[in-house]
């Protein structure tokens, strides 16, 4: 078979072998060991009706958006060649950078956990279990000393690891020439310029209507508002990810967001979800992680802090200690470019048997971290859903903006992007500040790193977000702040 | 279809370069890298596959021998072949690469196609998508090749981050 004909067929098995484990298969199989009672299923035309049976009732629209949930967050299967590290980094010396600051981490916490002469992790005693179980839709009243927790890292801190990256193969020269890039990223990544921007972000143009816009008071909704809330809710009716993720380019309404969201997402609240949120949260009944503290105070210093978000704080703890005991997480390392830090049971060092990961999830928490969570409970209020929501959104796109890659959505190519874009669009400032020694992106890193929450008003926040799902690129992130740095 | 490695020699890079190496400011932009195959039984070349670092355009030539009585001839089997969309960034700079006999448009190579094969253009997606039946039944093929394989693993996760119960740590580990 041709090249690319047998690249198809890999992509299918791929992405069969992974729906395979999945509920949605088990769903199929019941449904179709069912339809058979049915009277127009008939035994000579088996396969054709049962696939017809699957079209009209709706199931084969929820395998397509399985389908389309795959092939949008998996990479496409890469040479047979390429080892496992390769489809996390194909770049070496990004992995090597990426491996260095994992080593910084896991240096600080350990530290940490030496001098407060704290477990990495202990078992509750029954007692503190019952009192947890209490208290856990409160547990924002709880007031610990954190005093001698600190962050593990701020932005700042991982700015100063990118502003250092080398390409060892890459030669800069000390004359300044045309080629020499003035920011502070000094890896020659490809970003996309502006033709090339303007032809992905199309129904961002001028001439195409857009909410957050063309809905504001003094537009008549006749223009494209009413029309624009109709297709959305068609959109709904229909069940179809791809029409939606290709709806939201030009936001959503904000009625419609929570469906729209989950809908692109491929999240449906099946019962077995709302369990496993259980389990979830019996695993931080029973053990005690020093990640939890690391948690409470990021959300006691941001988003207890913030004006939009300090009412949610309950919520911020039942999603993010959930998080850090969800092994599913794990699965999203194949195509992140970090990898989970080890741990051994007390007395097993060196014993592969007792080998297990820290947190359970592999993520340690930075400063800032629960803003990933915060704007999200503006859309859901029922824990499992919201959790779901968070959880996928993080091993979609937010693991990029922390993590040392290549990747055209990472935090170094929108750093790049930001840079390039000021210098084309105003140059005049960039060199300006360049000179009084603020560089622009010491100031729009945090911005980008946060995805803006906590930095744009809520409303604003969940359009830009809008846009994320849409296009399925976090380059939006790089675009935005050369509006807001002038 | 059996495939098997075929044990070659790789040479040293040689720069192609005017003038005398040493004293000479520029970096050359050329390198040719020789490959001999040792075995002297005669094969059917299908792929070649290689790990790039930063070469933006290959050139592959090859020497053959047609005949016992006619001297060895350098057939070139592919010009510039485009490795790295854009040389100045990190696009494809680091990529494994496979290179198929049906890539080279006119080869004389001694046991290939006795007719030069002409260059095919990937057809875009739209007009190329090819019948599904058909990729169905070659995804079934190498479905039950990979079931062989991978008969007892499961791609679920189980859910436990502990060991029989017991989440009592070290100190994280560095390696």
């Amino acid at each position: 078979m041709l090249q690319e004909e047998s690249d198809l067929s890999l992509v299918i098995a791929q992405i069969v072998q992974k729906l395979k484990g999945s509920n949605l298969y088990a769903q199929l199989e019941r449904q179709a060991w069912a339809s058979l009672q049915r009277p127009e299923i008939k035994l000579e035309s088996l396969k054709e009706d049962i696939k017809e049976f699957f079209k009209i009732s709706g199931w084969e629209k929820k395998l397509q958006n399985a389908v389309y949930s795959e092939l949008s967050v998996f990479p496409l299967p890469s040479h047979p060649a390429a080892p496992p590290e390769h489809l996390k980094e194909p770049l070496v010396y990004m992995r090597k950078a990426q491996g260095s600051w994992e080593k910084r981490i896991l240096k600080s916490l350990n530290s940490m956990c030496t001098e407060l002469s704290i477990p990495l992790a202990r078992k509750r005693p029954v007692g503190e279990q019952k009192e947890l179980l209490n208290k856990w839709n409160e547990m924002g009243t709880d007031e610990p000393d954190l005093s001698l927790f600190r962050p593990v890292y701020a932005p700042k801190d991982f700015l100063e690891v990118l502003i250092n990256l080398r390409n060892p193969n890459y030669e800069n020269g000390d004359s300044l020439s045309f080629r020499t890039h003035l920011g502070l990223i000094q890896v020659p990544l490809k970003v996309k310029d502006i033709p090339e921007l303007k032809e992905f972000f199309v129904e961002l143009g001028l001439t195409t209507g857009q909410l957050g816009i063309d809905d504001s008071t003094q537009v008549p909704p006749e223009l494209f508002e009413n029309e624009h809330v109709r297709i959305g809710q068609k959109v709904l009716a229909e069940q179809d990810s791809a029409a939606a993720q290709q709806y939201i380019r030009q936001g959503s309404p904000t009625a419609l967001r929570a469906e729209l969201w989950a809908l692109i997402l491929n999240i449906s609240s099946q019962p077995e979800d709302i369990l496993y949120y259980e389990q979830l949260k019996t695993n931080v009944i029973q053990h005690d992680l020093l990640v939890d503290s690391l948690i409470y105070k990021d959300v006691k210093l941001t988003a207890s802090n913030d004006d939009y978000y300090f009412v949610f704080e309950d919520y911020l703890y039942q999603v993010l200690l959930c998080f850090s005991r969800d092994t599913s997480v794990l699965g999203h390392f194949a195509y992140n470019s970090a990898s989970p830090p080890k741990s051994y049971i007390r007395g097993k060092l060196g014993l592969e048997e007792y080998a297990v990961f820290y947190p359970p999830n592999g993520v340690i928490p930075f400063h800032g971290f629960s803003m990933y969570v915060a704007p999200l409970c503006f859309l859901y209020h029922e824990p499992s859903k919201l959790y779901q929501i968070f959880r996928e959104m993080y091993v979609r796109f937010f693991f990029r903006l922390h993590s040392i890659s290549s990747h055209p959505s990472g935090i170094v190519s929108l750093c790049l992007l930001f840079e390039t874009l000021l210098q084309t669009y105003l140059p005049q400032l960039f060199y300006h500040l360049r000179e009084i020694g603020a560089q622009p992106l010491r100031i729009s890193f945090k911005w980008m790193v946060r995805a803006f929450s906590g930095y744009l008003a809520t409303d604003q926040l969940l359009l830009l977000w809008d846009r994320i799902l849409g296009y399925n690129s976090l380059e939006i992130l790089a675009d935005c702040p050369k509006s807001i740095v002038p | 279809m059996s495939r098997v490695s075929v044990p070659c020699h790789v040479k040293g890079t040689v720069a192609l370069q005017v003038g005398d190496v040493r004293t000479s400011q520029g970096r050359p932009g050329v390198l040719v890298i020789d490959v001999t195959f040792p075995s002297v039984a005669p094969f059917e070349l299908q792929e070649i596959m290689f790990k790039n670092y930063y070469t933006a355009f290959l050139s592959i030539r090859v020497r053959q021998h047609t005949s016992p009585h006619t001297p060895a001839k350098w057939v070139t089997c592919l010009r510039d072949y485009c490795l790295m969309p854009d040389p100045h960034s990190e696009e494809g700079a680091q990529e494994y690469v496979s290179l198929f006999k049906h890539q080279s448009p006119s080869m004389t190579f001694p046991k290939w196609l006795s007719h030069p094969v002409p260059c095919e253009q990937p057809a875009p997606l739209i007009e190329g998508l090819p019948d599904p039946s058909r990729v169905s039944s070659e995804v079934q093929q190498m479905w039950a090749l990979t079931e062989m394989i991978r008969a007892s693993h499961t791609s679920t996760r189980i859910g436990r981050f502990d060991v029989d119960g017991c989440y009592d740590l070290n100190l994280l580990s560095y390696t």
